[in-house]
């Protein structure tokens, strides 16, 4: 089924790994991916596997150590780091465990510092960031705070509305429930599904079960490759089949 | 204790390269500091020991040698508080010294007979010819070092225009007449060369009374009991100098130097205070969370704050003690360039009261000012602090809302950041305030100096003429007609000088035909003199009289009334002048003055031709000629050659002290926003734009001070001159205050801070958006 999707990223024979002293540590090597539009990616694996590091790689926020990287037929590993910086703001949304908003900023403001590279007008971004806030369900007051005055999750999805301000080709997300309490950890996930249910590609980042039924596309890293693939299909509200079915690939993925 | 020493030690390792370009500043501040204290200390300490070695006789009067008489020394003996008075006989003349330094100079000087026995004023032999010399001369040291007179050289002297050779056979100090400023020089010659001379100008013969004065006598009364007994006895005074006077014209450029590094000093201890207090605040911010768990730990406030504030106090003594010995490597060079000045010698010792003064002074005002800062950990709570809070306050303002401000977002953002660094950005204002204060003044200097150089020679000089020429008596008029038919000649003067006295004030006496006429008009207040019965007095007369006054001018035993009509000042008179009209002038005189003239030239390049022209074209005429035009562009030059390394001295200082600043603000703040700025990237930032973002934070501030101060310079510029001036006796002065000039100036020093600030902000280029993942 995924076959026939339309590619947004390809990655070729990539490889990743860290010079400590004399030792190389490879991450992952000869590993080949394809992103899908459309889709919600989520890529799952035991801690240290390299998740993060793939998910960064895919994004252009870290650079491989070899291989290559190809958006829409477009390399992106040849990239000096302003053109990468370019590359970013037109065509990824970061979301990150551990929220990262501008801590002098109100929440506004840090969602209205994203939009401003973009083309479009300030009054137009002011708009759109309102219907995202409404979206989150943000209110009005809260979009005043500073990060410090409201609460982890509505700090999070803050931080979603910033990451799609621009309309990105794919949303990354890493952990994003990670630091959240069980109710907040809801609403976000519920922000990412309402994203995906109108087409957002998203790739997300989690160890969480729970998260990763979010998503219709699993992968697990393990070894430095992707060691299996899940296709759990649509999100539902119910569905307890996709759950078994995640348990059982988690299963022989040896989670 | 032994807790707070691990603290210390962790924060002082953990911190080394901060600590040591902090150190750095302390250095460069104790340095400073200790060569001002020491010169303040030592040079005059140095100065009084040697004037009691050499006997320096506190009080000197010279008069002529026709009006010198026995009664007048016992005079001077019975005067109450004088303990002792020798007299000598010299040389009083106007003589120009060639080649001095490069250029002709012309000095009062009173030549001494080296052989004469003395017991007051004597003077030390610095170096002496070991070949037997042909007309030997001894000069002092100021003229040895200042005009470059090595030993066994040829020095000429021109008196009345008649050159006399001779050859420096040794080099003295001594603490009278050996520099510049007292107004006149010394020169010693042996008995036959001495009397040689004094057979050639018998009118110029004077005697030197020295006075020794009694202890605890004062030297003011002295000097009006003897003023008095030469008054009462009806004679003229050539000169009358006391040591204080002497002294401070001898070290008023030592002063000059440690009130120059005393400020530097201040400057560089106010950057100090500035970077200590604020990399303690940013330590707080960026180190409140371990705070805080020491803190819950059971640490005290007192501990923690004695962790944070003891190394400030134990950097700022360790390099402030490096500071005071590397200046004692500076200190001769300062020596070296003072003893040129002042014409004495002097050698530096360690000072220890000095050192314990700047070690106790930076180590205090740092440790004073970092406590103060380091206290606001005493007010957080452990739990708040552990939450990154440094008070239990949040935020309460968002300046500049990007959704309600209308203007583009992204210059929002660079004043969101300067609202975000407001306390640095009130440091960089109040620096770029006060700096552009000095680039406003030198800016000043250069424009007054370098491109319109009139203006500042009309303040140092008297009347400049082109050409000056002495005629031969009787053949003035016949001079005027040539010049009359002279198309390169504008038209001439006739000048005259002689020194007479006021009210018992010996003052020198200028007269001139038409002062409308000249070049440089000295008259600060009221007119200048055109009546036989009228005169126009000195600045240092100004005191004790007003214009519409009648005063009494005496010269030999003529005395004569004048009605007051304004006041002119002159530098190197130090205001003891009065101009008078020809007639006026002649009318104190028994026998008729021949007067020289000035000659204005169409174009004063033509000075040097007609100079040597008239010399030899009317040996008949000319007695002889001065190229004025030459030895005025000599000394402008001079003044412009040191103005424009005063400029780029303090423009070399301002960028340090600009950079310095800049470079410790925008270091602690990448530090600081490192992870904003790894969020800016991942947002899509070029590291173009937050450098430009970051740098442009900064500049605002420093754009409006910079201006704020260089328009402001308008209003203040022209009266830090006139004070200036005013304390050189100069009461009016031409000096123009170019707005053009100073916006010049601004402009430049503002180009330099955005230059500064964006190669300070380049290390933004190696922080990844990664970054803020990793770490």
């Amino acid at each position: 089924m995924s076959n026939k999707k339309e590619i947004i990223i390809k990655a070729t024979k990539l490889k990743k790994s860290f010079i400590t002293g004399d030792t190389e540590q490879t991450i992952f090597e000869y590993l080949n991916l394809n992103i899908y539009k459309g889709d919600f990616t989520v890529i799952m694996g035991s801690s240290g596997a390299g998740k993060s590091t793939l998910m960064y790689s895919l994004s252009g926020m870290d650079r491989p150590t070899s291989g290559e990287i190809v958006w829409d037929g477009k390399a992106i590993t040849s990239l000096n780091d302003d053109k990468l910086a370019i590359f970013r703001r037109k065509n990824c949304g970061f979301v990150f465990q551990q929220i990262y908003l501008l801590d002098k900023m109100s929440l506004m403001d840090n969602v209205l510092t994203a939009s401003a590279l973009s083309e479009t007008s300030k009054k137009d971004s002011v708009k759109y960031a309102n219907e995202l806030f409404t979206l989150v369900n943000i209110p009005e007051i809260t979009r005043k705070k500073f990060p410090s005055q409201v609460s982890g999750g509505e700090a999070q999805r803050a931080g979603i509305v910033r990451a799609v301000i621009n309309k990105p080709k794919i949303l990354f997300a890493d952990e994003p429930t990670g630091a959240l309490n069980s109710n907040n950890s809801t609403a976000v996930l519920d922000v990412f599904t309402k994203l995906h249910g109108a087409g957002q590609s998203i790739i997300m980042v989690t160890h969480d079960k729970n998260t990763a039924l979010r998503g219709n596309r699993v992968l697990y890293v393990k070894d430095g490759k992707i060691y299996g693939e899940c296709d759990l299909g649509g999100y539902t509200n119910d569905s307890k089949d996709r759950e078994a079915k995640l348990n059982n690939f988690l299963k022989e993925m040896g989670w | 204790m032994k807790k707070i020493a691990n603290q210390i030690l962790y924060n002082l390792k953990k911190e080394k390269s901060s600590f040591i370009s902090f150190g750095v500043i302390i250095l460069i501040t104790a340095l400073i500091l200790n060569c001002a204290a020491v010169l303040l200390r030592q040079v005059d300490s140095a100065y009084d020991e040697k004037f009691e070695e050499l006997s320096t006789a506190p009080l000197n009067a010279i008069v002529p040698e026709v009006q010198s008489n026995s009664e007048l020394e016992k005079a001077f003996n019975e005067a109450e508080e004088v303990e002792k008075c020798e007299s000598h006989t010299a040389i009083m003349t106007e003589a120009t010294v060639k080649d001095f330094n490069g250029a002709d100079f012309s000095m009062n000087t009173v030549f001494y007979n080296i052989d004469d026995k003395r017991t007051l004023n004597s003077f030390e032999l610095v170096s002496e010819s070991e070949n037997d010399v042909v007309n030997p001369i001894y000069i002092p040291l100021y003229v040895s070092n200042f005009g470059g007179f090595a030993l066994n050289d040829e020095i000429v002297y021109v008196i009345d225009g008649k050159s006399h050779s001779f050859t420096v056979a040794g080099v003295i100090e001594e603490m009278q007449y050996g520099n510049y400023g007292s107004g006149l020089l010394c020169a010693y010659l042996p008995e036959e060369e001495f009397a040689e001379l004094a057979d050639s100008y018998s009118s110029k013969t004077v005697v030197e009374y020295s006075m020794s004065v009694k202890n605890g006598a004062s030297l003011d009364k002295v000097t009006n009991d003897v003023s008095k007994a030469i008054d009462n006895k009806g004679v003229m005074v050539l000169s009358i100098l006391d040591s204080e006077s002497v002294k401070g014209a001898r070290t008023m450029v030592t002063d000059l130097l440690v009130l120059i590094l005393a400020a530097f000093s201040l400057i560089t201890l106010a950057v100090s205070v500035f970077l200590s207090n604020f990399k303690v605040k940013n330590a707080i911010e960026s180190e409140i969370t371990n705070m805080s768990v020491l803190k819950a730990l059971g640490y005290t406030s007192a501990q923690i704050v004695a962790s944070i504030t003891l190394p400030y106090g134990i950097v700022s003594l360790l390099f402030a003690i490096l500071g005071v010995g590397l200046s004692y490597a500076l200190l001769p060079v300062l020596c070296s360039v003072l003893t040129v000045q002042s014409g004495f010698s002097f050698d530096i010792s360690f000072d220890l009261p000095s050192f314990v003064c700047v070690a106790c002074i930076l180590c205090g005002v740092v440790t004073f000012f970092t406590f103060m800062a380091a206290r606001k950990i005493k007010k957080t709570q452990p739990i708040d602090g552990l939450r990154g809070n440094t008070s239990s306050k949040h935020q309460k303002r968002n300046y500049f809302p990007l959704e309600e401000t209308k203007g583009n977002t992204k210059f929002l953002l660079v004043l969101k950041q300067m609202i975000a660094s407001k306390k640095q950005n009130v440091m960089l204002f109040l620096v770029s305030f006060v700096l552009t204060v000095l680039i406003a003044f030198s800016g000043t200097l250069f424009y007054n100096v370098v491109v319109k150089p009139e203006n500042f020679m009309s303040a140092l000089s008297d009347e400049v003429a082109d050409v000056i020429i002495y005629p031969k008596s009787d053949s003035v008029s016949e001079l005027e007609e040539k010049f009359e038919d002279d198309n390169r000649v504008q038209y001439s003067l006739k000048y005259m000088s002689a020194i007479v006295k006021i009210e018992g004030k010996t003052v020198t006496a200028f007269a001139c035909e038409d002062f409308s006429k000249v070049r440089n008009d000295v008259c600060y207040m009221g007119e200048n003199p055109r009546e036989a019965d009228e005169i126009a007095l000195g600045s240092a007369l100004e005191e004790n009289f007003k214009i519409g006054d009648t005063v009494k001018v005496t010269v030999d035993d003529i005395t004569k009334s004048f009605k007051v009509t304004g006041f002119v000042q002159s530098i190197n008179l130090q205001g003891e002048l009065c101009e008078l009209s020809i007639e006026g002038y002649n009318s104190l005189f028994a026998k008729k003055q021949t007067p020289f003239l000035y000659v204005y030239l169409e174009n004063f390049e033509n000075a040097g031709k007609i100079t040597k022209e008239y010399k030899s074209d009317y040996p008949t005429l000319v007695a002889d000629t001065v190229n004025s035009y030459k030895l005025q562009k000599e000394a402008q030059d001079m003044y412009m050659g040191i103005t424009v390394v005063l400029v780029v001295a303090i423009f070399a200082v301002t960028i340090f002290i600009v950079l310095f600043i800049l470079y410790i603000v925008i270091k602690s703040l990448l530090v600081k926003r490192r992870q904003e700025l790894g969020i800016y990237k991942a947002m899509g930032y070029t590291s173009s734009q937050l450098i430009l973002q970051t740098a442009g934070s900064f500049m605002p501030v420093s754009m409006i001070a910079i201006m704020l101060s260089g328009v402001l310079a308008l209003f203040y510029m022209p009266a830090i001159y006139q004070f200036i001036f005013e304390t050189l006796g100069v009461m009016k002065n031409n000096i123009e205050i170019s707005f053009g000039f100073l916006m010049l100036f601004a402009v430049a020093q503002i180009l330099v801070n955005i230059i500064i600030s964006i190669i300070l902000c380049m290390p933004i280029r190696k922080i990844s958006a990664y970054t803020l993942i990793k770490e």
